[in-house]
């Protein structure tokens, strides 16, 4: 390996379902000489793609957990972290962003931008990660790069820049125009290894010198160097080079490259691009917060003498126990090295330290400032900090959305009873966004997610990798309850029955908060209510808004305030307080005239057009009120609002009515007003649930 | 104000007055004008009048991006709620959006029978009963005659209102015959039911009726739109 920081890369590879992505890694670790063979994702030998490594992944075409691999490349060393390319694991995805200095933006030539291109470039815009463009599937028909990078523009906001224009597309691919050299690129050899480097045919050299001039303006911004160098026509590749990176760095330009992963086309040159243009670990910036300074933020130094600083971004349960990948942002690391978890305040000592590529291992002696690496039997959750011992800072919490679908599952049997809370206890270390807990009036056990297919995947885990057989439930919509107008309470709560005695008034009003969070107003003066029972007053509200009056979901979006009250000196206490405020919410709940109010999705259907109007029809069945819909030649794109509670089974509807050729992907959007008649049943349905609880 | 008050009180109903109760439906009219004049938000404001009346629009555009032409609609219905003081702004907001679809089409790529299909395919499989269709960006200076023909024909078999925009170009003769007719529509003029003309004066955008079904064209119009709200009044 290379200790030289700017011979490092930590990068990700970011797409949209079957971009190839897979494959594209693939190839990377093939041309690096990490992997000796080709395979196929889903794969035609039974053997898959070596990143994606668990076995349901392989079964199911996808890639759901994030490794990290390392390569080496041209003298560098480069670790990929391989992201998800499903909407419902998005906090895997967000995750791994953290930890990546730069990432490739895989776009299918055919596709172009879709709608999971902008929901996984919106989050690389939000961890700042300077991406480069590689248009990949260059051998379908179909394929359009130049259209690709137009839609990086429009629709993304990308100063896309050609690097490179096909020789030959569709099955006419056969390699590409390098326009900074000048060249003409092929692939030679069965996997497309050899490289050769030929003159560029005459009919694309018009086109070439186009193309050049348009990269060269663009790279130009970023350096006067090369701007000079053009005026005076003396151009350098380094010039180039360096202008490029800047701007790329800088996230003001996005370079794009070609081919084909699938033919064996244009990989190695995407490789020198990596390594060219995107960042090593000390040119960006990383900070944490100091614990002992109120979380204020600090700068990390990319510099191996500073105290250590780790990240712990994904935990796996292998073979040999639980893996721990960090990323060391400050510092370096050897084996013995202590360290302590900021969060839970536990000490570790470094024990072994690997470096993984997918399912193999190699044991390293050491980890500095920009390095990824993985720790074996540290007991820790993902997300945690670790941190030289009096170096107590945490890096910047994640951002971790609120799950929106829950499920009752049961286990089988005793044994597997044991296994299954084995195994929800992995998971929910491993994921923020999958929650578990026992329902207190069904005693269930529940588990909660971002979709359908998130829970589908978790529950097959159990089965398969901790042999715990469970039932599941109907899958549940995280409803919430809200209030529509303002209501004033007026509640005592008073109990005399021997000994102490309770007492405690509130007085105020409720009302809507279009924030739609939870808000706590005190407007009592005078010492109505005594100041140590504000906060009992605040906690039973809270407590209340627990549980809804309609149908026992959480009430979300009130405003309390709390304007005048009574207490008794002997009798009042926190406990009386806030049982007030509990009772007082009771009562004015029901005028403040709630509702219910339910997860909506943002969901975006894309196929071929002849599809569009079975499309359309699926929306409105499902209560789904369509925003637009964008056809573009043969391809269509639908974008609609649907209630999660309809959106069951819809991939499978979706696949057979249009012969899997279309495809959707839905993220959370907004709560809405239920309707009337659903909102009566859903009531209905809670209190024949509660009657019969109490009969029993 | 409450929204049927609203609607009551629209300087839109100036218009429909002038042109005899409306374009009605199965028809089709134009709005003309050069570049940057204000085409597009006027058909934002007709459709957002319509759909106050609690009809369903669909507006197709082959040429903007879609969410630029939500903004459009966003920025047009917060002025007309704030100028006109309507009440539950953001209920009647929520309300009239589920009425109102978006179809992009790439010009180059998309024949008017493609276009068509879709939005019968939105019609009849979405069960989207629109009833005004806005069509905006579509380009005139290609279109055959028999192009409109289709779009007369569809919509007098799904009853609905057709309201194009047609952007003028410079082509060395001038925009307007003597009669006010942009010279560009003449040859499918006949196709026409109504061909409204705007024009930018200093302070205003005035509106001209060049064509009335078969009636005498009643010319300026006693409303404007104003272009830095961009409200008509």
């Amino acid at each position: 390996m290379s200790t030289d920081i700017s011979r490092m890369r930590n990068i990700g590879i970011s797409a949209h379902i079957d971009s190839g992505k897979t494959t594209l890694t693939e190839r990377i670790l093939f041309y690096c000489k990490k992997i000796h063979k080709i395979h196929e994702v889903k794969g035609k030998d039974g053997v898959g793609a070596t990143m994606d490594h668990m076995e349901l992944e392989r079964e199911r075409g996808i890639t759901i957990t994030s490794a990290a691999t390392y390569v080496e490349w041209a003298g560098h060393s480069i670790n990929i972290i391989d992201t998800p390319g499903h909407v419902d694991f998005t906090i895997e995805v967000e995750r791994s962003l953290r930890v990546l200095d730069g990432a490739v933006l895989v776009l299918c030539a055919v596709g172009g931008v879709q709608s999971q291109t902008i929901t996984v470039d919106r989050q690389l815009r939000r961890y700042n990660v300077p991406r480069i463009a590689f248009v990949n599937k260059c051998d379908r028909t179909g394929a359009n790069p130049v259209k690709v990078r137009d839609q990086l523009e429009e629709k993304l906001k990308h100063n896309a820049v050609l690097m490179q224009i096909p020789i030959g597309l569709e099955d006419k691919h056969r390699g590409l125009v390098d326009l900074v050299s000048m060249t003409a690129v092929y692939f030679d050899g069965p996997d497309g290894e050899t490289i050769r480097v030929e003159d560029i045919p005459a009919e694309l050299a018009p086109e070439a010198r186009a193309r050049r001039e348009e990269m060269l303006d663009a790279a130009s911004m970023f350096s006067d160097a090369l701007t000079e160098a053009i005026l005076e026509g003396r151009v350098t590749e380094d010039l180039i080079h360096q202008a490029i990176r800047r701007g790329t760095i800088a996230r003001e330009l996005t370079p794009v490259f070609l081919g084909s992963a699938y033919k064996n086309k244009g990989v190695q040159s995407l490789l020198d691009g990596i390594v060219r243009y995107l960042p090593d670990p000390s040119e960006v910036e990383n900070s944490a917060m100091a614990l002992d300074d109120g979380g204020a933020e600090i700068k990390l130094a990319t510099d191996p003498a500073a105290p250590a600083v780790l990240l712990a971004f994904k935990l796996e349960d292998g073979p040999y126990g639980q893996l721990t990948y960090i990323r060391v942002y400050q510092g370096r690391i050897e084996k013995g090295t202590e360290l302590v978890n900021t969060r839970s305040r536990q000490k570790i000592k470094v024990g072994r330290l690997i470096r993984m590529h997918a399912d193999s291992m190699v044991d390293i002696t050491e980890a500095s400032a920009g390095d990824i690496a993985a720790l074996f039997g540290i007991d820790c959750a993902s997300g945690d900090t670790f941190a030289a011992p009096g170096f107590n800072v945490a890096m910047t919490s994640i951002y971790v959305p609120e799950p929106v679908i829950s499920l009752a599952i049961k286990p089988v049997d005793k044994r597997s009873l044991d296994r299954m809370a084995k195994a929800l206890n992995r998971f929910t270390k491993e994921d923020p966004t999958f929650r578990t807990h026992v329902d207190p009036e069904s005693l269930e056990t529940i588990i909660q997610g971002m979709g359908e297919l998130h829970l589908d995947v978790y529950v097959e885990r159990m089965k398969r990798e901790y042999n715990a057989e469970v039932e599941t439930g109907k899958p549940q919509v995280a409803y919430r309850e809200a209030i529509s107008v303002k209501a004033e309470f007026d509640y005592t709560h008073k109990k005399q029955t021997g000994g102490a005695g309770q007492y405690g008034r509130v007085i105020g009003y409720v009302e809507p908060n279009p924030e739609g969070s939870y808000e706590f107003v005190n407007d009592v003066k005078g010492g109505r209510i005594p100041r140590e029972f504000i906060l009992s007053c605040d906690k039973g509200f809270r407590t209340a808004m627990k549980k809804g009056d309609l149908i026992g979901f959480p009430v979300i979006g009130v405003r309390v305030v709390l304007n005048d009250g009574q207490s008794h000196d002997v009798d009042s206490s926190d406990h009386a307080f806030q049982a007030a405020a509990i009772g007082a919410f009771r009562q004015v709940y029901r005028k403040a005239k709630p509702q219910i109010l339910e997860p909506v999705m943002k969901v975006s259907v894309e196929g071929p057009s002849e599809y569009a109007g079975n499309v359309f029809g699926t929306i409105h069945q499902r209560r789904g009120v369509i925003v637009s819909s964008v056809e573009d030649g043969i391809f269509s794109r639908v974008d609609a609002e649907v209630p999660l509670a309809e959106m069951f089974g819809y991939s499978t509807q979706l696949r057979s009515l249009t012969q899997g050729k279309a495809e959707f992907t839905m993220e959370f959007l907004r709560y809405g007003r239920i309707p009337a008649s659903i909102a009566e049943a859903l009531a209905a349905e809670h209190a024949a649930r509660k009657a019969q609880e109490q009969a029993r | 104000m409450v929204r049927t008050e609203l609607v009551k009180r629209s300087p839109l109903r100036v218009l429909e007055g002038a042109i005899h109760g409306g374009l009605g439906h199965g028809n089709i009219a134009v709005l003309a004008s050069p570049k940057g004049v204000g085409k597009t938000a006027c058909l934002v404001h007709i459709a957002t009048d319509k759909l106050l009346q609690g009809r369903h629009v669909i507006h197709v555009s082959y040429s903007s991006r879609v969410d630029y032409i939500i903004t459009w609609y966003e920025d047009i219905f917060k002025e007309i709620a704030k100028d006109r003081k309507l009440t539950d702004a953001v209920d009647v907001h929520d309300e009239i959006i589920a009425n109102r679809v978006i179809m992009n089409f790439k010009q180059d790529g998309t024949k008017t029978e493609q276009v068509l299909k879709s939005l019968e395919a939105m019609i009849t499989f979405g069960k989207f009963s629109a009833d005004t269709v806005i069509v905006d960006g579509y380009d005139f200076s290609r279109s055959a005659c028999e192009d409109l023909a289709k779009f007369k024909d569809f919509a007098g078999r799904l009853g609905l209102e057709v309201w194009f925009s047609a952007s003028l170009r410079e082509t060395g003769v001038p925009f307007y015959d003597a009669d006010g007719v942009p010279a560009m529509l003449k040859p499918i003029c006949e196709a026409l039911d109504v061909v409204i003309t705007l024009h930018a004066l200093d302070q205003h955008v005035e509106f001209r009726v060049v064509k009335d079904h078969d009636h005498p064209a009643p010319g300026v119009l006693p409303i404007k739109l104003d272009p830095k709200t961009l409200l008509i009044k």
